[in-house]
C-alpha cells in the first residue's frame, strides 16, 4: 500500500523529497546500496512531480456566492 | 502737458514691476474651478480660475503642465501654486501656475501621507512581519470584482503558469462608498477558508477610484489577516496603503498572480535538471565504487593471492621438516638403544658362553653356584652347547 501513499504526496512534498535526494547524492558520501535506493526513489519523486504537473488541466475557479456557497466560476459568463 | 501722460506700455510695465516685486504675490496658493480651459497646440494651458464671485486668468506653461498627474478640464476644482504677474501685451494680470492638483484629491494626498506615516510608525509596514508567500499554493483566494480585467487577468495568469492551484474568488466591491467595508468583510472571510495565499486586486484608476485601498480599516484587516496577502492594486505607478501593508506588493493584478504561483514550465525544467543531477550523481558514485574495486583488485595481495599463504606454507614446511627431523632423532635414538640392549642381552645369554667352551652344571635341575652344596656321589648334569653330560661326583674340593 506504500504506492498509494506516495501517490498522495503533493507536488511540493514530492519536489522537497527530490531536492533532498539530489543534495544527499551530490554530497557523494552515501554507501552504494543506499545510493542506488536513493536514486530509484529520486526518479520516482521526479516522475511523480512531472505527472502532477502534466495531469493538471485547467485551474478550477470557484466563487463564493452571497450565501457563502462555493460555485464554479467562469470568467466568460461573468462578462 | 503731454509729459504727464504715460504710455499704455509704460503703465503696464510699471504695474508688472509692482506685481513682480510684491513678496505676497511671488508664491500664491490658490483654489478655484477651471473654466474656459484651452490646451494650446504649443502645450501651454490657458484657463480661468473662478469661485462664486470672482475670476482670475491663469496660464500654465508646457514645462509645468507636463508634470500634471490628471487632465484638467472645465469644472475641475483645483489647487494651484504660482505667481501673479501681468501680461503686458493685453494688460491682463494672471496667475502663472507652476503646480496644479485636483482639489479634494489634494486632501486625499494629505490623508494618504498622514495615514502612511501613522501606520508606518505603528509598524504595519515592517519587513520582519511580512509573511512568506507559499511557493506551491494549492488554494488561492482572490478578493476583487467578479467582473472586469483584474479577475480575468488573474485567472488567465494562474491558469497559464500553474494550473495546479485552485482559485476561490471572493466577489468584492472595489470602488465607491461601500468598497472599504466590503473589502474588510472579504479579507476576514477569506482568512477562514484555509487558503495558502490571498490576492487583493483591482485594476488601475484614479486616486479616488482606488481610495478604498487607502482606508485605515482595510489596512487593519490586511495587517490582522493570518493568510499571506499579495496586493495588486492599480497600475504600475499607483501605490496604495494596502500595498504597503500587504505581505507582498505587485504592480498590477497580473503581476500579483505571477508572484502567487510558480511557473509550470520552469518547474518542468527544474525537475529535469534534478533528474539529470540525480543521474550524474549516481554515475559518479558508481564510478567511485568501481574505481575503489579496481584499486583493490589491482592490489598486490589480490593479484598474488599466493603470498597470503606462501609464508604460512613455508612455516608449515619448516615445521614438517623439524617434525621429521625430530622424530627421526627419536627413532634413531630408540633403535640404537634397542640394538645395544640386544647386544647386552646377547652378552648375557649363556648360549654364547657355552659356545666359548663354558658349560652349566646342574644338580637336580639347580645350577651349581656353590661348591658347598655338592656332595660325593651326587649325579650332575652338565649342559654344553650341543648336549648334556650326566656324571657322578667323585670328589669335592673346597678351595675358598
Amino acid at each position: 500500500m506504500k504506492n498509494k501513499e506516495e501517490n498522495k504526496l503533493s507536488f511540493e512534498e514530492n519536489l522537497d523529497s527530490l531536492e533532498k535526494i539530489v543534495k544527499a547524492l551530490e554530497n557523494g558520501d552515501v554507501p552504494l546500496d543506499e545510493a542506488i535506493e536513493k536514486f530509484n526513489e529520486g526518479m520516482k519523486y521526479a516522475n511523480a512531480c512531472n505527472t502532477i504537473l502534466e495531469e493538471a488541466t485547467k485551474t478550477v475557479t470557484k466563487a463564493i456566492d452571497k450565501d457563502g456557497n462555493l460555485k464554479e466560476f467562469d470568467i466568460s459568463e461573468s462578462e | 502737458m503731454n509729459d504727464k501722460y504715460l504710455t499704455v506700455s509704460q503703465i503696464n510695465k510699471y504695474i508688472k514691476y509692482k506685481l513682480d516685486t510684491d513678496d505676497n504675490l511671488r508664491i500664491v496658493y490658490l483654489k478655484g474651478e477651471i473654466s474656459n480651459f484651452k490646451n494650446h497646440t504649443s502645450g501651454h494651458l490657458y484657463f480661468t480660475l473662478k469661485d462664486e464671485k470672482s475670476r482670475i486668468l491663469a496660464v500654465m506653461f508646457k514645462s509645468s503642465a507636463s508634470k500634471l498627474n490628471f487632465t484638467p478640464k472645465d469644472g475641475s476644482n483645483v489647487l494651484v501654486v504660482g505667481r501673479i504677474s501681468l501680461y503686458e501685451a493685453n494688460g491682463n494680470y494672471q496667475i502663472y501656475v507652476e503646480e496644479m492638483l485636483e482639489d479634494g484629491v489634494g486632501n486625499l494626498y494629505v490623508e494618504f501621507e498622514k495615514l502612511k506615516k501613522k501606520l508606518g510608525e505603528k509598524g504595519y509596514f515592517d519587513e520582519n512581519i511580512k509573511k512568506p508567500i507559499p511557493r506551491f499554493p494549492k488554494r488561492i483566494g482572490v478578493i476583487t470584482a467578479s467582473t472586469g480585467a483584474a479577475i480575468r487577468d488573474i485567472i488567465t495568469t494562474i491558469n497559464r503558469r500553474y494550473n495546479l492551484a485552485e482559485i476561490i474568488l471572493f466577489p468584492c466591491l472595489v470602488q465607491g462608498e461601500n468598497a472599504k467595508d466590503d473589502i474588510v468583510k472579504n479579507i476576514r472571510l477569506a482568512d477562514t477558508y484555509n487558503l495558502d495565499t490571498i490576492i487583493l486586486g483591482r485594476g488601475g484608476g484614479s486616486i479616488e477610484d482606488l481610495w478604498a485601498f487607502n482606508e485605515e480599516i482595510v489596512a487593519d484587516a490586511i495587517y490582522n489577516c493570518n493568510t499571506p496577502i499579495i496586493s495588486g492594486v492599480g497600475h504600475e505607478i499607483d501605490f496604495t496603503i494596502s500595498d504597503f501593508v500587504a505581505d507582498l506588493r505587485a504592480p498590477t493584478p497580473t503581476a500579483a498572480a505571477e508572484l502567487a504561483v510558480p511557473n509550470k514550465q520552469e518547474l518542468l525544467v527544474l525537475i529535469k535538471q534534478y533528474k539529470q543531477r540525480t543521474m550524474k550523481s549516481i554515475i559518479n558514485i558508481l564510478n567511485t565504487n568501481k574505481k575503489r574495486l579496481e584499486y583493490l583488485l589491482n592490489s598486490y595481495i589480490i593479484k598474488n593471492p599466493g603470498t597470503i599463504y606462501e609464508v604460512k606454507m613455508q612455516k608449515v614446511d619448516l615445521l614438517i621438516e623439524k617434525l621429521l627431523m625430530y622424530s627421526t632423532n627419536i627413532l634413531d635414538n630408540k633403535s640404537y638403544k634397542f640394538v645395544s640392549l640386544i647386544e647386552k642381552l646377547e652378552a648375557l645369554s649363556p648360549v654364547k658362553t657355552l659356545k666359548r667352551g663354558y658349560s652349566i652344571t646342574k644338580v637336580e635341575n639347580n645350577i651349581i653356584t656353590d661348591i658347598k652344596k655338592i656332595k660325593r656321589g651326587m649325579i650332575l648334569k652338565t649342559e654344553l652347547e650341543n648336549g648334556i653330560i650326566t656324571s657322578e661326583v667323585m670328589e669335592v674340593k673346597n678351595e675358598k
